[in-house]
């Protein structure tokens, strides 16, 4: 370093910069502030791209989910599945926009059922992506999610009975999902959080016990935002449960939001539904493998295990549906991989459009900042490069007798061109340190104050020295090169 | 050492071509001391540029040392000078804020071995400024030196690259006449002692007679060309 600082070249180059000391702080500053806003930017988009990740992730690229019975999703979008759709987004409106619809009066008169209103598709509609055969008939039990519970390779295993329940209290209630489900479902589900409470216990799920997990959506339904129904008793079928937890969404890229199917939905012990429902039944299981990169030898092995305990011959059709996530949402195209990807991880076509919509929300809102911040850091690159322009102008006038003298004592036009190349590389980059600096605490700031994911990665910070540095090379040539054009002689004369 | 054969310039001023030098002829031999005298417009000004390197020639030629030089690009131009050609100047052109080795050191970064390194440079330097007395100046910045040792840095820093040809455009212009007079007999001495081969522009007919011969232009012509009997004798110190 200290030889570095003594080379000639540095050595006049800081003697000069330091000639014009004010000049040089504030092109520095224009060109900090320009490479700050490119850090800014570029921390906000891979946050955004992380939050996306942490999503998919969370709901699981390891997950396999074998649906009893053999339906097809319909290929072409039937009426009902774009009245679906629609639905879908109306229920990403705002909760606050919906309230005043949402409130839903005890009545008596048929056609103001809130049931007719309701988000969820109607069964005609969920049928409509059904095919005849088998349908949604139980297949599996309780000892097929044993067996596959058995395989190498397998993380855990969650059998699972849905049904679409009334949740009462007192003289509320509510019409959500109910899924009867492992307690291991809370490993499973990576992206879950408990706003209060806990899930079930493996004892509770032993002896059918009667306790539910409330999702966000039912909690603010029935008791109101901010109460704290843990503890307190709710109904379904006439029986009563005791209120454990209450689960929530932990990105906050899913929002709990009524008519989803994680946080508007209770959770009990399939144990328990299948107690009072009188199943022995599963409608679906749901495994994880220890690797994402398994998922395909695990579905070939879960389908060959589960065509022997069925005893389903050579030449007929399975009687369950095993869906991976990388299903067709990938293959539809259109979208950015990471909101694809986002879309493919999730199953339940409800909560595919839902979440489909929300990371294409979430990418639009992201673009937009990031495209603004483009806007601003082009702008302030630009004005500080014509600032270093200016100051190596400036530089090369005042300084004209000494390049005379350079060249007359042997400096070619390529020494003279490098020196000042050199001085406009210096100003850039010193500008372009601190932008660096001041870029991590704008990103963090960002974070902090918009809540608004920020990555800055050491890639980042590089590419964003690598654009200073060019800035001061592309604005610093055109001065350089005047400098290196001139006539020594005339140079020479020049007071 | 130098021949120069029906050298001309021309210059474009506007529509108008302004001929500096009309075709000049002459031959320097080694460890020669000439000195050019001359009105202004003259054209010495001009004939000592393209002797310099720093500029070239309209028509004829120029041999420095044998090599035929009014043709070479600007790059090979610029080694020549480096090399061959040390050069003092009437405004001493030192860099300010810079000491007074530091100045001498400065051919030294542009060499054809690129920049000469830290230790000997200063080495280098350190001989040049004893050549011309000044060691004890060595850390001294321009300011803080007289004209007379300016001028004396400046011609350390001809030396640092041990040329053979210096060359000095009105190095007096700017002294008084005692530091006119040290500053000749530097020039004379490295001429007689040295071999160095030395051509001094002037318009001071008692500075010219320092040379062993001195060289008269007019109008971009030589009109005279003859060697000095009565020199004036070089003092040691």
């Amino acid at each position: 370093m200290k030889n570095f600082l003594r080379h000639p070249v540095v050595d006049t180059a800081i003697k000069a910069l330091s000639r014009n000391r004010l000049q040089t702080v504030l092109t520095m500053l224009g060109i900090a502030v320009g490479v700050a806003t490119v850090l800014a930017m570029m921390a906000v988009g891979a946050g955004a791209q992380r939050s996306i990740e942490q999503q998919v992730r969370a709901a699981g690229l390891n997950q396999i989910t074998i649906r009893a019975g053999n339906w097809r999703p319909k290929v072409t979008d039937s009426d009902e599945a774009v009245a679906h759709q629609g639905d879908a987004r109306e229920s990403l409106r705002h909760p606050l926009d919906r309230l005043n619809d949402d409130v839903l009066p005890i009545t008596f008169h048929p056609e103001d059922d809130p049931m007719e209103k309701h988000d969820h598709p109607t069964a005609r509609q969920r049928l409509g992506d059904l095919e005849a055969g088998l349908g949604s008939a139980a297949t599996m039990t309780f000892d097929d999610a044993e067996a596959l519970r058995q395989l190498p390779g397998v993380q855990y295993v969650a059998g699972g009975i849905h049904e679409n329940v009334r949740v009462h209290l007192d003289a509320k209630r509510w019409f959500t999902r109910m899924h009867g489900t492992d307690v291991m479902m809370p490993s499973i589900k990576r992206a879950w959080a408990f706003s209060s409470g806990r899930f079930f216990t493996a004892r509770e799920q032993e002896r059918g016990a009667q306790v539910v997990v409330l999702g966000q959506v039912v909690a603010d339904k029935l008791f109101g935002p901010g109460a704290t129904p843990v503890g307190r008793d709710v109904a379904l079928w006439n029986q009563q449960f005791e209120v454990i937890g209450v689960v929530t969404s932990a990105t906050w890229v899913v929002q709990p939001a009524a008519g989803d199917d994680q946080f508007d939905a209770v959770y009990m012990p399939y144990t328990t539904t299948q107690r009072l429902l009188n199943l022995s039944k599963l409608n679906d299981i749901t495994v994880t493998a220890e690797s994402s990169g398994d998922i395909s030898r695990l579905s070939r092995e879960i389908t060959k295990l589960l065509r022997v305990r069925h005893g389903i011959g050579d030449n007929e059709a399975d009687d369950f549906t095993l869906i991976t996530q990388a299903t067709k949402a990938l293959t539809t195209g259109g979208l950015p991989p990471s909101v694809a990807r986002a879309v493919a991880s999730n199953v339940a076509e409800l909560e595919k459009v839902t979440l489909e919509q929300l990371a294409m929300t979430m990418e639009r809102a992201s673009r937009t900042m990031t495209w603004l911040l483009a806007a601003v850091a082009a702008v302030s690159l630009l004005v500080g490069g014509i600032g270093i322009m200016n100051i190596t102008l400036l530089s090369v006038t005042e300084r004209t007798r000494e390049i005379g003298l350079r060249m007359a004592v042997g400096a070619r036009g390529k020494d003279v061109m490098r020196q000042f190349l050199f001085e406009a590389v210096v100003i850039s980059a010193a500008g372009g340190l601190a932008g660096i600096v001041v870029g991590m605490i704008a990103s963090i700031g960002i974070a902090r104050l918009l809540q608004w994911a920020t990555v800055v990665s050491p890639w980042s910070v590089a590419l964003a020295f690598g654009i200073a540095t060019a800035v001061g090379v592309f604005f610093g040539w055109y001065p350089a090169r005047r400098a290196s054009k001139l006539d020594p002689i005339v140079a020479l004369r020049r007071d | 050492m130098i021949g120069v054969h029906d050298l001309a310039k021309q210059y474009h001023v506007g529509d108008h071509v302004v001929h500096a030098l009309k075709g000049v002829s002459m031959a320097i031999a080694a460890a020669e001391f000439v000195t050019i005298v001359g009105p202004s417009g003259s054209g010495k000004s001009t004939f000592m540029h393209i002797l310099g390197c720093l500029d070239r020639p309209t028509t004829g030629r120029y041999l420095l040392n044998g090599r035929d030089v009014s043709t070479l690009p600007p790059d090979e131009l610029a080694r020549v000078r480096n090399e061959t050609i040390g050069f003092v100047f009437q405004g001493f052109n030192l860099l300010a804020r810079t000491s007074a080795l530091e100045n001498v050191e400065l051919p030294l970064l542009y060499t054809r071995q690129g920049v000469v390194k830290a230790s000997e440079r200063r080495e280098r330097a350190m001989r040049a400024l004893e050549a011309v007395g000044l060691t004890d100046r060595a850390d001294h910045h321009p300011n803080q030196l007289s004209g007379g040792q300016q001028q004396r840095v400046a011609i350390a820093r001809a030396l640092v690259t041990q040329p053979s040809l210096l060359l000095a455009d009105e190095p007096t212009g700017n002294l008084d006449s005692t530091t006119s007079h040290e500053v000749m007999e530097i020039f004379a001495r490295l001429s007689s002692d040295r071999g160095l081969t030395v051509v001094v522009i002037t318009h001071e007919r008692d500075i010219a007679a320092y040379g062993t011969r001195t060289v008269d232009f007019k109008d971009g012509l030589i009109v005279s060309d003859k060697a000095n009997d009565a020199r004036v004798p070089a003092q040691v110190g």
